[in-house]
């Protein structure tokens, strides 16, 4: 009912209500709850549908202001009736149209019903008087409740932010989603406050133009993030639309979905395009039927079509008519869910060529499992193939080569696998040619030396250097072991690593036997030399007292002859004495233990000049020395060498001049080379070499007296430490002896 | 005692003893074993004098001289006769050996006479004659 309605309504009662029984017959039928009452507000009239709507029978002239029994406001507040819309509308107050209020009957029961109050006047416009309609709203209000509980429902069970922000930015409602997606744990974290709060900072402006574009009656969606109250970030998509509310005003209600995972899948996603895109293998899908549905880069260029014409084609394009009976056989595995690995085939080109292609096709599964399709990856080996034909071949030339040589040769992996052996592996061992690896050669080595080879040969494998060791092998035919020299070096690629090990065993018995014996033969000398040369001096030694006695004993009685074959006999005993003694010297500097430290050449030549001083004056040789190094050698050896070469320079000078003897040393490498140099008769060229020998003399002992070991002896020093001795010289001005030592 | 296998040294050590003037009963030995039983006879033979100086060359027939030091060292009687190795070799090792026995001096057999005599001597001061 409308505003103008009551007016006119009321303007009619006022002309004579009471008087018009016709009229009071009219309202007792109205369906709508109607009363009036006097200036003051007390009761005159009510009909029958106020009864029925307030549940009680007013009580006329006493009930004040309204039928109803007790009044509620529409939030529930109590509402006195002194304090009623027909109350202030009887003083005179202005009363808002449509208000909605609660009343409560006296069985507690309630309903909603809006009143329209209107005041009656007199002829000069005294209030005499008010009715008031109570318009029934129940229904209304259910259905509303109800909606707005569908509402709260629908938005509180939606899986996306549902929000809704007023004009100031204001958080006016949220549901549980968006609370969890903005980090809140209750509404009132952030109901209330502004949203721009949760708005990531570089977002806030743009969120602000959406937001009032909304505000401004637009519906639109936005793509932005979110920083929620622990700080995670999320991208939403949101989709607003305005709510113009009963006061006029327009807010923004709007649902919001993160993105987030999507957005990441979508990154992924073109990742993997881009990697698809950018392989040089041929990236290729099809659908279970066989018909092409992607088809990358790579496959434009391996097989000569363009992704245009692949597409939508069966697979069979590639395929050479001899090998179509593949495909197949690839579906049914792919149907069976099964993968195909590494499958080394022939595929055609555009152009007819053909290609050595290695495919590994999945099956494509949707999100349900279901398997719609498979993904094929195609790599071109044809390049590999011929590498490997190559391989083969060149394979093929080594293994001829290898079973031409005398030696045992094998190959084995970077892993120390032995892989391969020529023919006379077998015909040595008699062994079948499938054994390979340590098994292979551990049946037919020495036990002692199984250990011993099987470590070195790993170290050699993790170290990559050279393998070198000697070891026994049982000969079948001779039934004796036989000594080997196992040998293999690392073939390497261009960047370094070690692609395969060649190896060999060479037959060394008959070497390794003679090199025994030659050793033992030369210990045996040794041995008997150092053991001669000692015990000779037993009985030299009682020759020579003897005859020594003898002369004493004789004294001047000797004469002619005897005198001289005494002579003989002493100068040839004295003779002996010094051959075995320098015999002795000589075994003796055969065996030594190596040098620890090193010892100073200065200070040996001192000592060597000290011990030779009475030969130094006797000849008033001049000997001078440039600086001496530290060697590392026995200080006894290199007094020998000293001794002997000073003694000879000494011993074969020139009678025509005065010895003139320098020592110098000067370094080469790691070693340093000793020289000492004369001015004395000097060396026949051609006996450079023969005077290092064993009892090798140029002179006979009338002329210069010696026993042919000394320099033999310097020679045998020097080889030990594993340096050199020579002789230069210009006959009749001078010798130049020179040696390497270590330093 | 003297134990030594060559006559001629053994003459030379007569000598030797004489030109010092050393009075001494001399025993002499042929070589190891028979040094060992003639100091073993000593032990049962309570009367008979101990060596006061044994002149023991190193290289013996049959038994070595240094085996018969040892054996001198584990007896009763001779563990404290005066020992003096006497030997043609100088070398260190032989020297030492006979040191750590017990040996008191070592006379490297010299080869002419006149040194030879210097053992008279050593024997002398060893003695204290």
């Amino acid at each position: 009912m409308s505003g103008t309605g009551t007016q006119a309504l009321s303007a009619f009662l006022s002309r004579g209500v009471e008087a018009n029984e016709a009229f009071r017959e009219m309202i007792e039928a109205l369906p709508i709850a109607l009363y009036g009452t006097d200036a003051e507000g007390r009761l005159t009239f009510f009909n029958p549908a106020a009864v029925r709507l307030s549940g009680r029978v007013p009580d006329l002239g006493t009930d004040r202001w309204c039928v109803t029994w007790k009044l509620y406001l529409a939030d529930g507040t109590p509402l006195p009736h002194e304090q009623c819309p027909m109350a202030i509308a009887l003083r005179g107050g202005e009363v808002a149209t449509g208000i909605e209020c609660i009343a409560e009957r006296p069985d507690g029961s309630r309903f909603w019903f809006t009143p329209y109050p209107a005041i009656l006047r007199d002829a000069q416009g005294r209030v005499t008087g008010g009715i008031n309609l109570l318009v029934d709203i129940t229904e209304r209000k259910l259905a509303e409740a109800e909606v707005q509980r569908y509402f709260e429902a629908i938005v509180e069970t939606t899986p996306e932010c549902v929000k809704v922000v007023a004009r100031d930015g204001t958080l006016q409602l949220m549901n549980s989603a968006g609370l969890a997606m903005v980090g809140a744990n209750a509404a009132d974290e952030v109901l209330g406050r502004s949203v721009y709060d949760l708005i990531a900072p570089e977002y806030r402006e743009r969120f602000r133009e959406f937001h009032e574009r909304i505000c401004a009656g637009e519906r639109g969606s936005l793509e932005f993030e979110i920083a929620g109250l622990k700080g995670t970030r999320r991208r939403v998509d949101t989709h607003a639309a305005p709510l113009v509310q009963s006061d006029g005003t327009t807010i923004q209600l709007a649902v919001t979905r993160d993105i987030t995972e999507r957005n990441q899948a979508e990154r992924a996603g073109l990742l993997l395009q881009a990697i698809v895109d950018s392989s040089d293998d041929a990236i290729v899908s099809k659908d279970l039927n066989g018909i092409v549905t992607s088809w990358n880069k790579g496959a434009e260029r391996i097989f000569g079509y363009t992704a245009e014409e692949a597409v939508g084609q069966s697979i069979t394009i590639i395929i050479p008519p001899d090998r179509l009976d593949e495909e197949p056989k690839i579906l049914a595995r792919l149907r069976r869910g099964q993968r195909v690995d590494h499958f080394e085939t022939i595929r055609r080109r555009k152009d007819g060529t053909l290609l050595n292609i290695s495919l590994t096709i999945s099956p494509v599964k949707d999100p349900k499992g279901k398997i719609i399709g498979a993904s094929k990856i195609a790599r071109d080996i044809t390049d590999r193939k011929r590498a490997e034909a190559a391989l083969i071949a060149s394979e093929a030339k080594f293994r001829q080569l290898a079973d031409s040589m005398p030696q045992i040769v094998w190959t084995a992996r970077p892993d120390g696998y032995l892989d391969y052996y020529n023919e006379r592996w077998y015909e040595y061992t008699g062994f079948s040619r499938d054994s390979f690896g340590d098994a292979s050669w551990q049946p037919v080595i020495h036990p002692d030396d199984r250990q011993r080879c099987r470590d070195a040969w790993y170290q050699t494998i993790g170290s990559g250097k050279p393998y070198e060791i000697e070891h026994r092998f049982w000969d079948r035919r001779s039934n004796r072991w036989r000594w080997f020299m196992g040998r293999a070096l690392p073939v390497r690629e261009a960047e370094g690593r070690i692609v395969k090990w060649f190896g060999s065993f060479t037959d060394i018995d008959d070497q390794k036997r003679v090199e025994e014996e030659l050793r033992r033969a030369n210990q045996d000398l040794e041995q008997f030399a150092f053991s001669a040369s000692h015990d000779l001096q037993e009985p030299l030694r009682t020759v020579k007292i003897y005859s020594e006695l003898l002369v004493q004993t004789l004294g001047g009685k000797v004469e002619g002859d005897t005198e001289e074959f005494l002579r003989y006999l002493q100068s040839g005993a004295t003779r002996l004495e010094l051959l075995v003694r320098d015999l002795l010297t000589y075994t003796q500097a055969s065996t030594f233990e190596p040098p620890t430290r090193t010892i100073d050449a200065g200070a040996v030549l001192k000592t060597t000049l000290a011990s030779l001083a009475g030969r130094i004056s006797e000849t008033s040789a001049e000997i001078v020395s440039g600086t001496l190094p530290a060697v590392r050698v026995h200080e006894a050896h290199l007094q020998q060498l000293f001794q002997n070469l000073l003694s000879n320079a000494m011993k074969y000078r020139s009678p025509e001049r005065v010895p003139a003897i320098k020592v110098t040393a000067e370094p080469r490498g790691e070693q340093w080379v000793f020289a000492v140099s004369d001015n004395g008769i000097g060396i026949n060229p051609e006996y450079k070499e023969r005077i290092f020998g064993l009892f090798k003399r140029l002179h006979s002992n009338e002329e210069y007296s010696g026993t042919g070991i000394g320099l033999a002896l310097c020679r045998r020093i020097v080889d030990r430490y594993n340096g050199r001795i020579w002789a230069e010289s210009r006959p009749g001005q001078g010798s130049t002896f020179s040696f390497t030592l270590p330093g | 005692m003297v134990v030594e296998d060559n006559a001629a040294d053994v003459f030379l050590i007569r000598a030797a003893i004489r030109a010092a003037g050393v009075d001494a009963d001399l025993y002499v030995m042929k070589d190891g074993e028979e040094a060992i039983r003639f100091i073993d006879r000593l032990e049962a033979d309570l009367e008979a004098p101990v060596a006061d100086l044994i002149l023991l060359d190193i290289n013996l027939p049959k038994k070595q001289g240094g085996e018969v030091l040892e054996h001198i060292r584990k007896t009763r009687r001779s563990a404290n006769s005066r020992v003096i190795a006497v030997s043609t070799s100088d070398s260190a090792k032989d020297r030492e050996n006979m040191t750590r026995l017990g040996a008191i001096g070592y006379f490297h057999k010299p080869s002419r006479y006149e040194d030879f005599l210097k053992l008279g001597g050593l024997i002398k001061q060893v003695l204290g004659q």
